[in-house]
């Protein structure tokens, strides 16, 4: 049994210092390892990251994230990046992880992720070089998510992004934003390699559960979604484990 | 000035670009005689930035907000994935 404790979207700046603590420190009794699926600032500065280590960093359990548009919004990415490795925090971008968690080899191959829409409604690499270059992001990004999750070598496989693989995650989110929320090729890259739960943030509005084509759950966990600090998944349940779970 | 049919554009990217706001996730609804805002967000410093930001832009429009802080507490339950 591997129990991974997960969120998204919690946007840390000096005003939400303290408010996540209390639940964090719980955390180690409840789960084996933190996942947070972007959107850890508001803008993106390595200030704001630090606020970020300050109140996710240093727990007793690995804590594994990627980041989101927000981190993006300084063009200071790689220094934000720098701040939460130094933190001792693991993120992934395009690149994966194992975790070794009783006896149990917990594999997550995370990304960013992009958009570009869905089946029915997506965007096309054609015509304008910017739309070209929007379309080309998305492809690029899902295509080395994709070798990323089929490299792992793992019992349990999670695939860690900040947009959505899938549009069932966005429904409550207006239809017409969808292509700026998600695409479906992560959906495709999910599926091409034994994934047993795909976990995104960055739709507040949307919904908790949903399923790729090829049926791997997918699970919403923006803050705003989940109301509560984080949520816990429990993988590779055997008969007495499940004698633990609430129904 | 803003013509009534952009208003909720011109709020809706105020509330995202707007560098002391950044929020993505508010609603931003027109009843009769009021615009209503929606959503949560991380604190209620945040929430109280948004209404002055909002009002202070938009002084002739009358703006109510119904803005949440999104509870942070630990879960009580596990969910088993198969």
């Amino acid at each position: 049994m591997i129990r991974i404790a997960a969120v998204g979207d919690v946007h840390v700046d000096k005003d939400v210092v303290g408010r996540y603590r209390p639940a964090l420190e719980q955390l180690p009794d409840r789960a084996d390892a933190l996942l947070v699926a972007g959107d850890l600032t508001r803008h993106g500065t390595p200030e704001e990251a630090r606020c970020f280590a300050e109140e996710f960093g240093g727990l007793a359990v690995p804590v594994v994230v990627v980041l989101g548009n927000h981190d993006h919004q300084s063009d200071q990415q790689e220094r934000v990046t720098e701040v939460l490795t130094d933190a001792g925090i693991t993120v992934l971008e395009c690149s994966t992880t194992v975790l070794e968690i009783r006896g149990h080899r917990l594999g997550i191959a995370g990304a960013k992720g992009f958009g570009g829409g869905f089946a029915g409604a997506c965007a096309s690499n054609f015509g304008e070089r910017e739309m070209k270059d929007f379309v080309g992001t998305t492809e690029s990004i899902s295509a080395r998510l994709g070798e990323a999750l089929r490299s792992v070598e793992c019992d349990a496989l999670v695939a860690l992004t900040h947009y959505s693989p899938v549009p069932e995650t966005l429904v409550g989110e207006p239809l017409e934003i969808y292509p700026f929320l998600g695409c479906y090729q992560l959906g495709n890259a999910v599926d091409s390699a034994p994934t047993a739960l795909a976990l995104h943030g960055h739709a507040h509005h949307g919904s908790e559960r949903g399923r790729t084509p090829g049926g791997v759950p997918v699970r919403n966990v923006a803050h705003p979604v989940i109301k509560q600090a984080y949520n816990v998944y429990q993988l590779l349940t055997d008969s007495v484990d499940a004698e633990l779970v609430p129904a | 000035m803003t013509h009534q049919i952009d208003l909720e554009a011109e709020i809706q990217r105020l509330l995202t670009e707007h560098e002391r706001i950044a929020e993505q996730g508010i609603t931003v609804h027109r009843r009769e005689n009021v615009v209503v805002l929606g959503g949560e967000v991380e604190s209620a410093q945040r929430r109280d930035e948004i209404c002055r930001q909002v009002t202070g832009h938009f002084p002739d429009i009358e703006i109510t907000c119904d803005i949440g802080i999104t509870r942070a507490q630990a879960p009580s339950e596990v969910e088993e994935i198969s």
